[in-house]
């Protein structure tokens, strides 16, 4: 598996410890990329990319898991829209979460700067095609 | 008139030996009589000859001197057979206590079959004192009879029907405020039969949460002669409560004036109460499956995040991975194998809650499971120095399961020592009261609080956590709407960040 040069780092906000695990596992065996970086919220990964000192570190593609204490996977969303003109780089935005809520399918995909809504768990075959659209 | 002719017959009897011929002699009074459409007979009480005057005969259909000169032949082949009982019981009281003689029956003519006629006299003394004879005379009543009966059909028919239907008619006259009723009301609602009752008084037949309705009906016919159609419960002078339908129809003068509401008043207890009761078991159903589909929805949520995992853990032990990966990934599932079995304890919990429908409610002394709970958490509150007040006295016993009680106080006061605002001492008032009929609780503190524009929804959710605190998990509230809920009761939440959270429910 050849790396993506485009894709250099990867966030993954979620508090599901084990999906994580998983999430960064897999990203290591099929080599997608180097830097992984993990927040359990969303508000985490807001005060991360907002704060200038991380410019260089900001990631190519979020994963975004929807329920989550402190800011959830929508609130994350609302706040991500109004700064993302100030992060100076193209972020894709996966939401991944178990719910197969038509609501909360439908909400995602009426959000412009979701690229998708993917249903967990995310097999191989899935993760390494939506490294391959973003990149 | 007769009297006159009587008088004349009486003065000629002595020297007048037939029937006809008297009569006939007085040709003037006869046509005069005869033209009245009236017709004359004469009767002999003792051997029963009889005479029949010329327009007797013709209203029969016959021409004069045709019909048989006997009373016995009238009585028994011109009178109708149901009516000679009546027609000789008229006679014979007649004759024993000069009881006006004055009977409606039916006489058959000649083409008209039978027809109805009144016939009317009076018995008449001979020179002895002795009753002798009776004349009197016949009217063709045949075509008032027959509206006369039509009426009544009808008008047994109309009762009957209102019988059948339960329903009575009322007038109200808006001048006099006065309203009357139909006998059916009075039957079949056990109203007094009186002539006519002031609105007012009227208005106390019913329901006292009903009178409002009313009046608004009323008025509103009155002032816009605008028709009502109301289900009102009605209080019957034994003081049962009926359900009554009634409508009103304004009755409008050539002024465009309401004068009078005519209306109708049916009983539709039966009906109404059917109805009522389909509707509550719509609501508990609509209710109950509502719940049904929630936890539907909880539990393929819930069960799937942890498939998920597994699922995903499988994936990538399929990949080529190293032994020290594949033992980690072991340990993970045996994680995801443990909380699977939590969830489904949690989930077994509310099916508890949901299923448990012979729950046994027994009067609980709210204070002394205040107590019992409090010092259940007596290190928790010394740890967190939180003061803790309470007053039951409003409504010290409630009917409940002692359990849920426990359970919510419980709850409650973990997540207010949890989610109390660093460096505040958590301040925690719990008081019970009635209102409404309905027994509450509320159940304050000075806490962090939640923001409920974004959280609101959620707060009583499975698994939906808010705050950094690693041991929330999500379950507490959760659990506690269900049992509070699955008694009958709600749970509201008011809360402001940074301030405190205030909890607000009605047990019952």
């Amino acid at each position: 598996m050849t790396l993506l040069e485009n894709i250099k780092t990867v966030c993954v906000i979620d508090d599901d410890k084990i999906y994580v695990y998983g999430l960064k596992k897999l990203i290591s065996i099929k080599q997608l990329c180097p830097n992984l970086l993990e927040f359990p919220n969303g508000k985490e990964a807001m005060d991360f990319l907002v704060n200038p000192e991380n410019q260089s570190a900001l990631p190519d593609i979020i994963f975004l898991d929807i329920n989550m204490p402190v800011m959830d996977g929508w609130d994350f969303m609302d706040h991500f829209v109004k700064i993302k003109s100030q992060l100076g780089k193209k972020i894709t935005v996966y939401m991944v979460s178990s719910s197969i809520n038509d609501d909360d399918i439908n909400r995602a995909k009426n959000i412009s700067d979701v690229s998708d809504y993917i249903v967990k768990p995310v097999s191989p075959a899935k993760l390494v095609e939506l490294f391959n659209l973003a990149a | 008139m007769p009297e006159k002719i009587n008088t004349s017959l009486a003065d000629k009897s002595g020297n007048i030996d037939s029937f006809a011929d008297h009569y006939l002699a007085n040709e003037q009074l006869l046509n005069l009589l005869e033209s009245t459409n009236t017709g004359l007979w004469e009767r002999n009480i003792i051997t029963n000859d009889a005479w029949w005057s010329p327009k007797f005969c013709e209203l029969l259909g016959h021409s004069y001197g045709e019909l048989e000169l006997s009373y016995t032949f009238f009585i028994n082949h011109l009178v109708h057979p149901d009516d000679r009982d009546l027609v000789y019981d008229a006679f014979k009281n007649h004759l024993r206590d000069e009881s006006i003689y004055k009977v409606e029956f039916r006489i058959l003519t000649k083409s008209d079959g039978y027809r109805w006629f009144e016939s009317s006299g009076k018995a008449w003394p001979d020179e002895n004192g002795k009753l002798s004879k009776m004349i009197g005379s016949i009217t063709d009543i045949d075509q008032k009879k027959k509206y006369e009966l039509e009426l009544k059909r009808n008008q047994f028919l109309l009762a009957e029907t209102n019988k059948i239907a339960n329903i009575g008619g009322w007038e109200l006259d808006t001048d006099t405020m006065e309203v009357s009723w139909s006998q059916q009301i009075f039957e079949s609602d056990k109203m007094p039969l009186t002539s006519k009752v002031e609105i007012n008084k009227a208005l106390g037949f019913f329901e006292a949460d009903q009178h409002k309705t009313i009046i608004n009906a009323v008025n509103d016919a009155i002032d816009f002669c605008k028709p009502f159609d109301l289900e009102v419960k009605f209080r019957t002078p034994d003081s049962s409560i009926t359900w009554i339908r009634t409508k009103g129809i304004p009755v409008v003068d050539d002024h465009g004036k309401c004068i009078t509401i005519r209306g109708i008043f049916q009983n539709i207890d039966e009906i109404k109460t059917k109805e009522l009761n389909l509707q509550a078991s719509l609501d508990l159903l609509g209710d109950q499956n509502k719940r049904l589909q929630n936890f539907a929805h909880i539990v393929s949520h819930n069960l799937r995040s942890h498939s998920g995992n597994l699922q995903f853990m499988v994936n990538i032990f399929d990949e080529d991975i190293s032994i020290a990966d594949r033992t980690e990934i072991f340990t993970n599932i045996r994680s995801i194998s443990e909380s699977l079995a939590t969830t489904i304890d949690h989930l077994n919990e509310i099916v508890k809650i949901q299923t448990e429908i012979s729950k046994e409610l027994k009067p609980v002394d709210i204070l002394q499971i205040f107590k019992s709970t409090q010092s259940a958490l007596d290190s928790n509150i010394s740890e967190t120095r939180a003061i803790i007040c309470c007053d039951f006295s409003e409504c010290p016993i409630v009917n409940y399961v002692p359990a849920y009680l426990e359970s919510i106080f419980l709850n409650l006061l973990t997540n207010s020592l949890k989610y109390r605002q660093p460096g505040r001492a958590p301040r925690i008032v719990c008081n019970s009261y009635w209102e409404d009929g309905h027994p509450y609780l509320t159940f304050e503190d000075n806490g962090s609080g939640i923001d409920l524009d974004r959280h609101g929804e959620k707060v009583f959710g499975m698994y939906k956590t808010f705050h950094k605190n690693t041991n929330a998990k999500g379950i507490g509230l959760f659990i506690t709407r269900n049992q509070i809920e699955s008694l009958g009761g709600t749970i509201k939440i008011e809360s402001t960040v940074n301030v405190g959270t205030k909890f607000t429910i009605r047990l019952v």
